[in-house]
C-alpha cells in the first residue's frame, strides 16, 4: 500500500510538470520520409479538440480510458473526443483512408510496419520519455527502420496458469511446478483423467511460438531480415507439442468445445493453460470460484526460458494538425500514475520498467507474467503476415495427425514470399 | 441488371402484349414528350444519384484499386500508392504463392458449397411450396410462416446457434452418439467428405495423377469435396434460404390454373405424373429464377464465413478472402482483384446456366 502511494506521488509530480507546459520539442524538419528526421509538432497545446480511437477489451477498459481522457482534458484545457471502435482495425484503416485519422490511437506492434512504411506515423516517442524508461523489447517492437515511433502503451506476456484444486487432487505439490518440458509433460500426464486434460494450449502461432522460444528457436533472425520458422529448434518444439497432443495430455480449445484456452481452463476441463495476463480479468469475471495461480513458462530442454509478448502503443498520425496537444496527451497517458491506473483497471502490464516492477510487487499474481519480459518474443510484424499465420493457425487443431516439419516448411515458404520485393 | 431482367421475365405472363405500355401513351401525346422526359429524369434523379454514388463510383474505384498496391490507410490517390499493372491478378492466377493457393482453395470450397446448396435449396423450397399449397392442408398459414421464418432471422444469430449445435460435444454429436455414430468436430474438421469416404473404402492417399496442381492446389485437394465445416454451412444455408424460394414457388403455383390440373386428373394422371408433367413445366420460369438467384447468392457467401471462418480455412470463400486480405493484410489491391475475379466467375457461370437451362421449352 505504501509503495503504491509513493509511486502515485512521484507520478503526480511528473504529471504536473507535463500537464500545463505542453510540448516544446519542435525542431526543424527534413521531411518525414528520411528515417532520422526531426519531428515537427503542429497546432496549439491548449484549446483544441483531439480524437482518441481505441478498441476496448471490455467495460473496465472503456471506463478507464474515458476517465483518463476526461482528466487530461480538464487539466490541459483541451477537449477529447473518445471513439470506442467496435471493429478497431477496420475503423482505424477507414479513418486513415478517409484523411481524418484520430489524433491518438492504439497501434498493435504487428501493425507498426504497415503504418510506418506508408509514412503515416509521427515518430514522436523520444519527445515523451527516454527509451531507457521502457522495457527494451517493447521499444524494439516500435522501432522500424532505426526510428523509434511510438510510446508502448502496455503489454501482456504468456505465463503458465495452474488450477490449484486439480493440482492437489492429482497429488502434486509446489515442488512439481514445471520448470522445464519434462516436468510439464509428467505433470500433464498426472493431471489428465476424469474428463480433465492436463494442458490446453490455444491453437495458434501466438501460443505455440512460446515453445519455439523455449527451445532456442525464433520467428525471424536477430536482424529481422529473414524468417527462421523451419529451424531445427522450432521443428523439435512443435514435435514436443505434438507428442503431448498424441498422448492426449495436451488439447487445443476446439477439442474441448471451447472458444479459447481460458474457457477450458475456467470450466475445469483443463488443469493448465498458457494464456496472457488478460486471463486475470476473465477468471475474475467469468469463473470466480476457480482457484488458480500463474507461474513463468517452463524452460526448454537446454534450460532456455521463453515466452511471447503482445503490446500496443499510442500512435499519433504524421498528418495530425494538433500533434503538439496529442503528444502532451500521450505524455499524460504514459505517465507512471496513469499506467498504474490502467494496470489496476484492466490487468495490462505497465510498459515502464519502474512501474511494472512496483505493480508486480503489490500484485503477486502479476509477477509471473512480468517475469517473462526480459526474454519475451514479439509477434511478426511483416506486412501481409496475417494470411500466412491464419493458414498455419487453421491447421494447428489437427496437429496430432500432421507432420510438424511440413507445417513449418509451409509456414516458412509462405512467409519468405512476403520478403521478396 | 441481369437480376432485374430475370425477375421481370419470370414474373410477366409470356406472350401478352400490354396495350397500356407507357411508350404507346407517349406516342399519342407527342408534343409534350420532351417535358415528360425532363420530368422523368427529375423523378429518377435521386435514385440515380444514390446508385452512382454508392454503386458506380465505388465499383470504378475498386477496379482502379485492383491495379495498385493501395494499403488502405492513405488516400487511394496518395503519393505512396503505385500502379502495379496486372500484378494483383497474376498473384492470384499464375504466380505460385500463398495468395494463389488460398484463392484456389476458396474457389474449391465455394464450388462445392454451390454444387450442394443450389440443388438442395431448390428441391427443398419446391417441396415445401407444394406441401403448403395443398388446398386440403389445415393450418397452411402457420406452416408457411414457420418455413419462412429462418429467412427473416438475422444470419449472424442463426450462425451463432449453429456454431453451438455443431460443437465437438454439441447437440448434433450428442444425437449422433445415440445411434452409435461418433460425430466429427464439425467446425474444425478440415477433411473433405469425399476424402473421408475414400479412406473408408481403403484409398488413403492420392494416386499419382492427382498430384498435378491447378490454381496452386492439387487435383486430390480439388476432388476432396466440402469439408465438414463447409457441410455445416451447406445445411445452414439450405435451411435459411429455402423459405424465401418457397415463397417464389408458392406465387408461381398459384398461377397454375386448376383447370389444367383437373384435366390431367380426368385423363388418368397419377399425382406424381401430374406433378412431373404438368406442375413442374408450368413452374419452369420460377425454377430458372430460383436457380439463377441461388447461383449468384451462393457465390457471394460471406456473413456466415466471418463467424465460422476463423476456426477453419476450408470454410473460406473468395468473398471472405477478399475482405480478409484487404483488412487484415492491408493489401486492398489484392482484395479488389479477388472481388473482380469473383464477379467475372459469377457472370460466366450465370451465362452458362442461362444457356443450358431454358426458361421456356418452346423458345
Amino acid at each position: 500500500m505504501k509503495a503504491r502511494n509513493r509511486l502515485a506521488a512521484v507520478a503526480l509530480g511528473t504529471l504536473v510538470a507535463v500537464g500545463g507546459v505542453g510540448v516544446t520539442g519542435a525542431v526543424a524538419s527534413t521531411g518525414r520520409s528520411t528515417p532520422h528526421s526531426k519531428v515537427v509538432l503542429t497546432g496549439k497545446a491548449h484549446g483544441v479538440t483531439l480524437t482518441l480511437m481505441y478498441g476496448s477489451s471490455g467495460p473496465a477498459e472503456t471506463a478507464a480510458v474515458t476517465a483518463a481522457a476526461k482528466a487530461w482534458a480538464a487539466l490541459s484545457g483541451n477537449k477529447v473526443n473518445v471513439i470506442n471502435a467496435s471493429n478497431f482495425t477496420q475503423q482505424l484503416d477507414q479513418a486513415f483512408a478517409g484523411g481524418t485519422p484520430p489524433d491518438v490511437f492504439y497501434l498493435g506492434s504487428q501493425q507498426l510496419e504497415t503504418f510506418a512504411k506508408q509514412g503515416e506515423l509521427l515518430p514522436y516517442a523520444s519527445l515523451v520519455a527516454p527509451a531507457k524508461d521502457f522495457y527494451p523489447a517493447l521499444v524494439k517492437a516500435y522501432t522500424w527502420n532505426h526510428t523509434w515511433y511510438c510510446i508502448p502503451k502496455d503489454f501482456s506476456n504468456l505465463a503458465l496458469e495452474i488450477n490449484t484444486t486439480l493440482w492437489k487432487k492429482a497429488g502434486l505439490t509446489s515442488a512439481d511446478i514445471p520448470k522445464n518440458w519434462s516436468m510439464l509433460e509428467a505433470d500433464a500426464k498426472k493431471l489428465t483423467g476424469n474428463g480433465v486434460v492436463g494442458l490446453d494450449v490455444g491453437n495458434t502461432l501466438d501460443r505455440l511460438g512460446a515453445f519455439f522460444a523455449e527451445n532456442g528457436g525464433s520467428y525471424m533472425n536477430a536482424a529481422h531480415t529473414a524468417f527462421t520458422f523451419n529451424s531445427p529448434q522450432n521443428v523439435k518444439a512443435l514435435q514436443f507439442v505434438q507428442s503431448m497432443a498424441k498422448q492426449g495430455i495436451l488439447a487445443f480449445p476446439p477439442q474441448q468445445s471451447s472458444g479459447w484456452a481460458g474457457e477450458a481452463f475456467g470450466l475445469g476441463k483443463a488443469a493448465m493453460t498458457t494464456e496472457g495476463n488478460w486471463i486475470i480479468g476473465a477468471m475474475k469475471s467469468s469463473y470466480p470460484s476457480i482457484k488458480w495461480a500463474a507461474y513463468p513458462m517452463p524452460a526448454g530442454p537446454t534450460g532456455k526460458k521463453g515466452t511471447l509478448t503482445f503490446t500496443n502503443c499510442w500512435g499519433i498520425p504524421s498528418s495530425s494538425k494538433n500533434s503538439a496537444a496529442a503528444v502532451s496527451f500521450v505524455k499524460y497517458l504514459a505517465s507512471p500514475a496513469q499506467q498504474l491506473r490502467f494496470a489496476e483497471a484492466f490487468g495490462v502490464l505497465p510498459s515502464r520498467i519502474s512501474v511494472a516492477q512496483a505493480y508486480a510487487k503489490q500484485n503477486p499474481q502479476v509477477a509471473a507474467f512480468v517475469a517473462g519480459t526480459p526474454y519475451a518474443m514479439s509477434p511478426v510484424g511483416t506486412v501481409g503476415f496475417a494470411t500466412v499465420q491464419s493458414q498455419f493457425d487453421s491447421q494447428v487443431a489437427n496437429l496430432a495427425s500432421l507432420d510438424p516439419k511440413t507445417l513449418l516448411d509451409e509456414l516458412q515458404q509462405n512467409a519468405e514470399a512476403l520478403l521478396r520485393p | 441488371m441481369g437480376l432485374a431482367r430475370t425477375l421481370d421475365e419470370a414474373m410477366a405472363p409470356r406472350g401478352v402484349s400490354a396495350p397500356w405500355s407507357p411508350r404507346r401513351i407517349w406516342r399519342h401525346r407527342g408534343s409534350s414528350t420532351r417535358g415528360q422526359n425532363a420530368a422523368g429524369w427529375l423523378f429518377v434523379a435521386p435514385a440515380l444519384g444514390i446508385l452512382v454514388m454508392f454503386l458506380v463510383i465505388p465499383i470504378g474505384l475498386a477496379l482502379y484499386v485492383s491495379f495498385t498496391n493501395w494499403s488502405g490507410i492513405t488516400s487511394p490517390f496518395g503519393r505512396t500508392v503505385q500502379g502495379v499493372g496486372l500484378a494483383n491478378y497474376r498473384a492470384l492466377l499464375t504466380e505460385p504463392g500463398l495468395n494463389r493457393q488460398l484463392f484456389g482453395t476458396d474457389i474449391r470450397n465455394n464450388l462445392y458449397f454451390v454444387l450442394f446448396t443450389v440443388p438442395l435449396q431448390t428441391l427443398l423450397a419446391l417441396w415445401l411450396a407444394v406441401v403448403v399449397n395443398n388446398r386440403f392442408l389445415r393450418g397452411r398459414g402457420f406452416f408457411r410462416l414457420a418455413f419462412y421464418f429462418p429467412s427473416v432471422t438475422s444470419s449472424v444469430a442463426i450462425t451463432t446457434v449453429f456454431i453451438f449445435l455443431f460443437q465437438g460435444s454439441g447437440a448434433v454429436n450428442k444425437i449422433l452418439s445415440v445411434f452409435g455414430i461418433r460425430g466429427p468436430n464439425w467446425l474444425y474438421d478440415t477433411r473433405g467428405i469425399f476424402t473421408v469416404i475414400l479412406s473408408m473404402i481403403g484409398v488413403h492417399s492420392a494416386p499419382g495423377w492427382a498430384g498435378h496442381t491447378f490454381l496452386g492446389i492439387s487435383i486430390w485437394q480439388w476432388i476432396a469435396g466440402p469439408s465438414f465445416g463447409m457441410c455445416v454451412l451447406i445445411i445452414l444455408l439450405t435451411w435459411t434460404t429455402s423459405g424465401t424460394f418457397m415463397l417464389l414457388f408458392i406465387a408461381a403455383l398459384q398461377g397454375v390454373s386448376l383447370d389444367v390440373e383437373e384435366a390431367s386428373e380426368i385423363d388418368g394422371a397419377t399425382p406424381w405424373q401430374r406433378f412431373r408433367h404438368v406442375t413442374v413445366p408450368m413452374l419452369r420460369p420460377a425454377i430458372v429464377l430460383v436457380l439463377t438467384l441461388g447461383l449468384i447468392s451462393t457465390w457471394q457467401l460471406f456473413d456466415q464465413v466471418t463467424l465460422v471462418g476463423p476456426y477453419n480455412q476450408t470454410t473460406w470463400t473468395p468473398a471472405y478472402l477478399s475482405y480478409y486480405v484487404s483488412f487484415q493484410n492491408n493489401e486492398f489491391g489484392q482484395g479488389a482483384a479477388i472481388a473482380f475475379l469473383l464477379f467475372a466467375l459469377i457472370v460466366i457461370l450465370t451465362l452458362i446456366q442461362r444457356r443450358f437451362v431454358k426458361e421456356d421449352l418452346t423458345r
